[in-house]
């Protein structure tokens, strides 16, 4: 006969909630910050993808409204054109957002790949992709993005996002690798390989999920990241302006509005610099769900 | 929750002077369900002298209330009643922080546990002594390092090579006898380990109990061991103290609890021990698992659902600790009743 | 069928110079028995296991699985010889990945398993509950659950449930109890014992306790290790009844006597000193209350002599009592043990 652990009904913890999704709704709701957060991130996202519909493709000038106060019909005021600053806003977060979250999912995908595959198998392929991780590392990543503008037409967003995604990577690389590492030697690895369970079995299902918290934080940095490095380069016009986006916008405030010296243009520069601000209180007041969503205990706790 | 009214007096324990009397002290944490007792009406001596063996497995509350002897439970947890009364110091419960400060290291010394360290890693022993010293207004502070080096020697360090390593240079069973000098070096009378041979090695454990030993006897200490495995006081305390549930559920001279048990969480924990002498067989295991603080039944015994000899009455009433012949304590209906632990 | 076997052979490691973990260390496992081995960390035990489990190369001797040295293997093979061999970790928190379901932590190499023997999905459920049935776990409770949501006894009964999915020959539990409650240790060791009775499996104990490694394999042998070298070897109860090397006689002399129940060894040992001290040719030497010039500049060699039943590296064999003696019950009121 064996032993059996007897478990005493009151022992029996209430039923497990073991549905992701469920639990990550608990997740969210737990904290009034995230649920906040989310629903900043949610509304960007919707304005990014439903905002360029809701206005025509030119936007409308105004020449007897040029730097409007805001009012009923702009509420936001006007540009030096006369254009709704509000309707700038709305259409051209689709640029900001589309390439931000294409930067963010290359240097996850790139990042958590190289990462994973360099610390799972050590050795002389970790060498290797280290040192091309490494090379990636010390191109100093703005400054090659001016190199690159002045070569190739950033009016594509996603051409955009697939460049500083490419250059962003490496930092979430080493980090990956460095959990790896650690998490290789822990039993429920050393069983897994004990028990000849396959490499993408031991990589995705196992190591993976556990990294996951790490990775999903990184994605949301990066987001953060790619808003403020394209806004950056279109403010300093060093990209030619092919859309309307919030860089531009700036751009425009303050070396074509003369926003530094005169109130005229002060709406108009607030106004994309207030909606970055936004969208990045709300990822970083998100971003303490992370290691709760990804982490069981923590999710049902 | 509360000790069941039996009509017994609760006992007052132990004979002789008592250097620490703990009195229904009663230790609760923050939960997401409110307040929970870890420590629940415990009344306890420490008789002057003597080395008594606190024994519970995880969850039992022997941890906390080890910290409780001095005042030193952390949040979210907190004493929420009783008091703690240690010989040339009153109440530590009540205690103002200066005096508990004194108090801490000055009479109670306390040395963590073997698995943790408690050293800084970045200060060599000697200056962390001298760290201690000046914290506690040492005017000597010559002396204080003369009285380490001593009690290095005691316990067969090398005095200058134990002063002056870093934590990392000591090896397990070195690093508490360290803990030990810190625990000591003021002139602590009651000397606390919890745990003190948990990741140590057979010889190593063997080792550090034997100086405790020694040390407890020379200075004439009144020494507590907190510990999960009996087998680490079996051989050295005089007293034990066996804690279930936040309770102690049995205490008495070491001879006569191993020997003829009076609980059946005792007997049962005695029993699941496998020996190095006679049948391995005889070794029976312990059904069921110990509860924490969340599974503690709310009313009756909270051994019951593991117990062999489980009564109706158990279901209701938490049997309040009381003395029985020959100066030893259980909480137990069974007891009581004519019913034979085991 | 179902022998697993190491033969002797020189074996030795370990990679980077300084850290000996094993020098020269033979044994063999016969097929469905149990053998222990004794020492403090450090000794090399753990990556004695190691190595036995395929997690670790070894860099001299020869490790035989089943008659068949592991190196000459193929890789498939060899991967096949060590899967025979499992592991039943220390730490049952370590083990089992948090992020898996006990459902899915079974059915990940069951699925393997299904492949192989061509067996469907209602295979790999009906084995799951099988196999948790059988460590002594209640399928319906723990199956959806997070390793989080187990007690320490639970998850090390998990843990060895995962490792019968592969059906394998040997268990290697190193310190396997250690990290759990001592009310509910029997019962892990008492689960051991009954999957080495009922399924054959041969169990190697690795464990500084040698009553714990008494209760699982008092039928099979005992090795005591001392850094990375095996100083004594025998059957369990000789070794633990008449010690001859000092250095057993130490360990045994360190276990605590349950005053009232037993008294201690009447010829109990102490180590001069408990620092891992420089190499000597007998390693326990400079620990070694009876040690002479010649353990300093002579290697004892694993023998009989001085015709021992156990083999052991000591110039001097001279049996102890050290272990504590058992004392008769006479206890009033306490009835018959047993």
């Amino acid at each position: 006969m064996v032993a059996v652990d007897p478990l005493v009904p009151e022992a029996r913890p209430r039923l497990p909630r073991t549905g992701f999704w469920s639990g990550a709704g608990r997740v969210v709701l737990r904290k009034p910050s995230r649920i906040f957060g989310l629903a900043v991130i949610v509304f960007f996202a919707l304005m990014a993808i439903v905002g360029p519909f809701l206005y025509p493709k030119n936007l409308p000038i105004d020449p007897n409204a040029i730097y409007a106060p805001p009012s009923l019909a702009h509420p936001l005021g006007t540009d030096f054109e006369g254009t709704d600053v509000l309707a700038l806003i709305v259409t051209g977060a689709r640029y900001v957002l589309y390439s931000a979250a294409v930067a963010a999912v290359v240097t996850v995908v790139v990042g958590t790949g190289v990462g994973l595959l360099a610390g799972y198998y050590r050795g002389i392929r970790d060498s290797a992709l280290m040192r091309v991780t490494d090379l990636f590392l010390t191109v100093p990543g703005f400054p090659l993005l001016i190199v690159l503008s002045t070569i190739w037409n950033f009016g594509a967003a996603p051409a955009m996002g697939l460049v500083l995604g490419l250059t962003g990577w490496g930092g979430l690389a080493r980090a990956v690798r460095s959990q790896t590492l650690s998490l290789r030697e822990r039993g429920f690895l050393e069983a897994a390989r004990g028990l000849g369970l396959s490499t993408p079995h031991i990589v995705i299902k196992q190591i993976l999920p556990n990294v996951a918290p790490y990775v999903a934080m990184n994605l949301l940095l990066s987001v953060t990241g790619a808003i403020y490095a394209e806004v950056g380069l279109f403010f300093l016009g060093v990209v030619p302006f092919k859309a309307n986006n919030w860089g531009v916008m700036l751009n425009l405030a303050v070396f074509s509005g003369g926003a530094i010296t005169s109130q005229n243009a002060l709406i108009y520069l607030l106004s994309p610099l207030v909606a970055i601000l936004l969208l990045t209180l709300g990822i970083v007041l998100f971003l303490d769900a992370m290691d709760e969503l990804f982490n069981p205990r923590l999710r049902e706790g | 929750m509360a000790t069941a009214e039996t009509g017994v007096q609760a006992a007052s324990p132990g004979t002789g002077e008592a250097a620490v009397r703990v009195r229904d002290l009663t230790v609760v944490y923050a939960t997401a369900r409110g307040e929970l007792p870890a420590v629940a009406h415990v009344d306890l001596d420490l008789p002057a002298g003597q080395i008594t063996g606190i024994v519970g497995e995880s969850g039992s509350g022997k941890s906390t209330l080890a910290l409780a002897l001095l005042n030193a439970v952390q949040r979210p947890g907190r004493i929420l009643s009783g008091s703690v009364q240690v010989a040339g110091v009153g109440d530590v419960v009540t205690l103002g922080r200066r005096a508990l400060r004194q108090a801490r290291g000055g009479k109670i010394g306390y040395v963590f546990q073997a698995s943790q360290s408690s050293l800084n890693p970045l200060k060599t022993v000697g200056k962390q002594l001298l760290d201690l010293g000046r914290s506690h207004d040492v005017a000597d502070l010559r002396q204080l390092i003369r009285e380490a080096k001593g009690l290095a020697e005691e316990m067969g360090l090398d005095p200058v090579r134990a002063l002056g390593s870093y934590q990392h240079q000591l090896s397990g069973g070195m690093r508490q006898r360290v803990g030990i000098i810190f625990a000591l070096v003021l002139n602590a009378h009651v000397l606390v380990l919890d745990e003190p041979t948990t990741a140590l090695d057979m010889l190593s454990q063997a080792l550090v109990l034997g100086i405790v030993r020694r040390v407890h006897r020379e200075r004439g200490l009144t020494t507590v061991i907190i510990t999960h495995d009996i087998g680490v006081v079996a051989e050295l305390a005089d007293r034990l103290a066996v804690m279930y549930a936040g309770r102690i559920v049995e205490e008495g001279r070491t001879e006569e609890v191993l020997a003829s048990p009076l609980h059946p969480y005792t007997a049962g924990l005695i029993a699941a021990i496998p020996r190095i002498v006679g049948d391995p067989n005889r070794s029976r295991p312990l059904s069921g698992r110990p509860p924490d603080l969340t599974t503690v039944p709310p009313r009756g015994c909270p051994f019951r659902e593991r117990c062999p000899v489980a009564m109706d009455v158990c279901e209701v009433e938490d049997p309040a600790l009381v003395e029985v012949p020959g100066g030893r304590r259980v909480a137990c209906h069974a007891r009581g009743r004519g019913v034979a632990v085991r | 069928m179902g022998l697993v076997k190491t033969f002797p052979g020189r074996g030795g490691l370990l990679g980077h110079e300084p850290v000996r973990a094993l020098r020269g260390v033979d044994f063999s496992i016969p097929a469905g028995g149990a053998v222990s081995f004794i020492g403090e960390s450090g000794c090399g035990k753990t990556t004695l296991g190691k190595i036995l489990t395929g997690l670790e190369s070894y860099d001299g001797g020869t490790l035989a699985i089943d008659g068949q040295d592991v190196r000459r293997l193929p890789a498939g093979r060899r991967r096949a010889a060590f899967r025979r061999i499992q592991m039943v970790h220390q730490d049952p928190y370590a083990a089992l990945n948090p992020t898996r379901t006990v459902a899915q932590t079974l059915s990940d190499p069951l699925r393997m398993r299904a492949r192989e023997l061509s067996r469907d999905q209602s295979w790999i459920d009906g084995r799951s509950e099988d196999l948790l049935r059988m460590v002594g776990l209640d399928p319906g409770f723990v199956l959806p659950r997070y390793p989080h949501m187990l007690s320490g006894g639970q998850r090390q009964r998990l843990v060895i449930a995962r490792a019968l999915t592969v059906d394998p020959d040997m268990l290697v539990a190193d310190e396997a109890v250690s990290m759990i409650d001592v009310s509910l240790r029997l019962g892990i060791l008492g689960l051991l014992r009954e999957l080495r009775r009922e399924l054959g499996i041969a169990l190697l104990f690795i464990t500084h306790d040698v009553a714990t490694a008494r209760y699982i394999g008092q039928d099979g042998d005992l090795y005591v290790i001392y850094r990375g070298r095996v100083v004594e070897h025998g059957p369990t109860d000789v070794v633990i009844e008449r010690p001859v090397h000092p250095y057993t006689q130490c360990l045994l002399s360190a276990i605590p006597v349950m005053r009232g129940l037993e008294d201690a060894g009447p010829e109990r040992v102490m180590p001069v000193s408990d620092e891992m001290a420089e190499e000597t040719p007998c390693l326990f030497a400079p620990r070694c209350p009876f040690a002479t010039e010649r353990c300093r500049t002579e290697v004892p060699p694993l023998s009989h002599s001085g015709g021992t039943p156990q083999e052991h590296a000591c110039f001097y064999p001279v049996p102890r009592r050290v272990v504590p003696v058992d004392r008769p019950v006479t206890q009033v009121g306490a009835g018959p043990r047993g």
